[in-house]
């Protein structure tokens, strides 16, 4: 009975037009004190990323804490977490799209935009880790002068940028094809502006015509949509295995080696569970602070929020099983060396990280288990940014404390992360929420169209 | 047997709007019972504009089934394949090196590669699909009724029918009826 209750109350039984205004009134105005704070802020942070990376073009990697036996620091983790962040708006605009799941009408938008931005911040950490960007190109297999010279097509990192590319490209034309009749919708809803100024009359004209391009002529035609929506259902259902093989992928790049810690048939599945699981996180991150700045709670509810908080419990039970599992298979190992670095997780030098890692992760979902506390914003707020902190230094775990202790006792080395690496941590928290927050201001953030689909089909449903 | 013609008749089913009649309507269960009318009264020409998608409108309209899929297994499946061609050509005939001790053609190593390029292609040639079927690149198009992107349900009646005869087929349903340039 409270089942059907819950879903029903997801309707928002507003006019048609109402729901336009809601939405895309903000849009149409200057923006706020808040939003101007909050985008200085994250155009510092961006600015300090640029010139960082200038810096480092110019010195070399060398101005970072890389070393012998810990080569993949910072910048893999922080490729591996901003990857990781991404695959919840996949997850929310194809998953629960093919399970009929009504709640993430309203949040697919923003969540989709969250996976672009996040895996433009995670590209750029391995196209600088190459040490020569500017060569960069050379990892696309085409007939070149350099011999030919090709690409391992058996490497796990090759398969990454096959699947991160994909991901990037696919992902954005199926959130692009999901504006497109917003886009209309604000094309239309411009014609009966006019300016006073003939500046102002200058950049409407500039809007008007570049939404003119964007929204396609986009009229809503039923024989289109037709298709449309077979195009929704084909990109949802080609995006669930894409984004599952994406993380993957990327724990194939741990897991292929030979690495006590890293080489475990764990990884793939432990991998998608910890994205997701992360990606949720910074999803309730983004939809509690603009659910607040825009007064969008008609549209954001608790329900939502709750919904959020329930899939952090289940995907945060699922990473804490293969923590759990890593450390029973060591044992179970009979191998040395794999025993000896997960007891080196536990009590050697970097153990502060472990446990930081294990009590955001494996305790504080637990917290999701009470309606009270999953429902109070405050609390998911918190959680949503401590799983986050977690996931962070989940990675931090994986990477740097296989590494620090190889196989050889004499080159064991601790690795410390310098100035630049804090910046460039820092910085890519800025490349993201510059350009979340440009598409806040810019792009309807909740999917106008697809909200009033669920309205007006519920409306047919009842008269049927 | 599936015919070329059905699979045709599955794509190719978009029209301009020119001449004629359109009704708007602010309830989408009166567009659906117009459309459903105007599809019995056996009229050739003729579509509906709607903000969202609607469920059963296609049906009401008796619309084909979308092709659209076919076009992603079809271009999906020909760009795995010119992959697989491609990536033999470079490790078994252009630059065969021995990885591992592994064979050239080492198949179980190119599937990640092999389904990223099928969903690449296949998305891919999905979108472009529906931009060409709908004709998406007319970007001047005009809506044929104020509101049709926002709150307003329109029908529109392309056979050469006279104002009565529209009103009569949509009579009852409070429709507002304008011709069309």
């Amino acid at each position: 009975m409270s089942a059907m209750e819950n879903t029903n109350s997801l309707r928002i039984g507003k006019p048609y037009a109402e729901i336009d205004n809601d939405i895309l009134k903000p849009l149409e105005t200057f923006p706020t004190k808040t939003w101007w704070i909050a985008f200085l802020v994250a155009a510092s942070a961006l600015g300090m990323f640029g010139i960082v990376l200038t810096y480092s073009f110019f010195k070399g990697l060398g101005i970072f804490g890389l070393n012998n036996p810990v080569s993949w620091g910072f910048y893999i983790i922080n490729f591996v977490f901003w990857v990781g962040i991404g695959h919840a708006g996949t997850l929310i605009s194809a998953i629960l799209y093919l399970f009929r799941q009504k709640w993430r009408t309203s949040i697919n938008r923003a969540a989709e935009a969250m996976t672009i931005f996040a895996v433009m911040t995670a590209a750029v950490f391995p196209l600088i880790h190459v040490g020569r960007p500017w060569f960069v190109y050379w990892i696309f297999p085409y007939p070149n002068e350099r011999g030919p010279l090709w690409v391992n097509f058996r490497s796990p990192l090759l398969w990454d940028l096959f699947a991160i590319s994909t991901y990037f490209i696919i992902s954005l034309v199926f959130w692009y094809m999901g504006l497109v009749p917003d886009f209309a919708n604000m094309r239309d809803r411009l014609e009966r502006f006019k300016s006073k100024t003939k500046i102002g009359q200058l950049l409407l004209d500039v809007k008007k015509i570049t939404l003119r391009v964007i929204s396609l002529g986009w009229v809503g035609s039923a024989k289109t949509w037709h298709h449309y929506e077979k195009m929704v259902l084909i990109l949802s259902a080609l995006a669930t295995p894409l984004v599952l093989s994406v993380h993957t992928i990327v724990s194939f790049d741990f897991a292929t080696s030979v690495i006590p810690g890293w080489h475990a048939t764990i990884f793939p599945p432990y991998f998608v569970a910890g994205a997701i699981y992360s990606g949720f996180a910074m999803v309730l991150t983004l939809m509690i602070i603009m659910r607040n700045v825009f007064k969008m709670e008609a549209y954001i509810t608790m329900k939502h929020l709750e919904n959020m908080g329930l899939v952090i419990l289940v995907t945060g039970m699922m990473v804490s099983f293969a923590y759990t599992m890593e450390f029973v298979m060591a044992a179970y190992s009979a191998s040395h060396n794999e025993q000896y670095v997960f007891l080196n997780r536990l009590t050697g030098p970097y153990a502060w990280a472990f446990w930081v890692m294990f009590t955001c992760n494996v305790v504080s979902p637990h917290f999701m288990w009470f309606k009270k506390l999953r429902t109070n914003i405050t609390v998911l707020f918190i959680i949503s940014i401590v799983v986050n902190i977690g996931m962070w230094f989940e990675r931090f775990v994986i990477v740097v404390t296989s590494l620090h202790r190889d196989y050889l006792p004499s080159s064991w080395d601790m690795y410390i992360p310098t100035f630049y690496d804090y910046a460039m941590l820092i910085g890519s928290f800025g490349l993201f929420f510059t350009m979340f927050l440009l598409f806040v201001r810019s792009f309807p953030a909740i999917a106008v169209a697809e909200v009033k689909a669920d309205e007006a089909n519920e409306e047919l449903a009842q008269h049927h | 047997m599936i015919s070329f013609k059905e699979i045709k008749e599955g794509l190719f089913s978009y029209e301009e709007p020119a001449g004629g009649w359109v009704a708007t309507f602010k309830k989408p269960t009166d567009l659906l019972k117009a459309a459903t009318k105007v599809r019995d009264a056996g009229v050739g020409r003729f579509d509906c504009f709607t903000p969202m998608p609607l469920h059963g409108l296609d049906k009401a309209m008796g619309l084909k089934r979308s092709w659209v899929p076919f076009v992603t297994l079809v271009t999906g499946l020909l760009g795995a394949a010119l992959e697989l061609l491609y990536i033999t050509y470079i490790d078994v005939f252009d630059w065969p090196i021995v990885y591992g001790g592994k064979p050239h053609f080492a198949f179980w190593g190119y599937i990640p590669i092999l389904f990223e390029i099928t969903v690449f292609f296949g998305g891919l040639s999905t979108v472009a699909a529906v931009i060409i079927l709908g004709r998406l690149w007319c970007i001047n198009r005009k809506p044929v009724a104020p509101g049709i992107t926002s709150d307003t349900f329109a029908i529109w009646i392309g056979d050469n029918l006279t104002k009565e005869q529209v009103e009569n087929l949509l009579s009852g349903l409070g429709a507002e009826i304008t011709p069309v340039e």
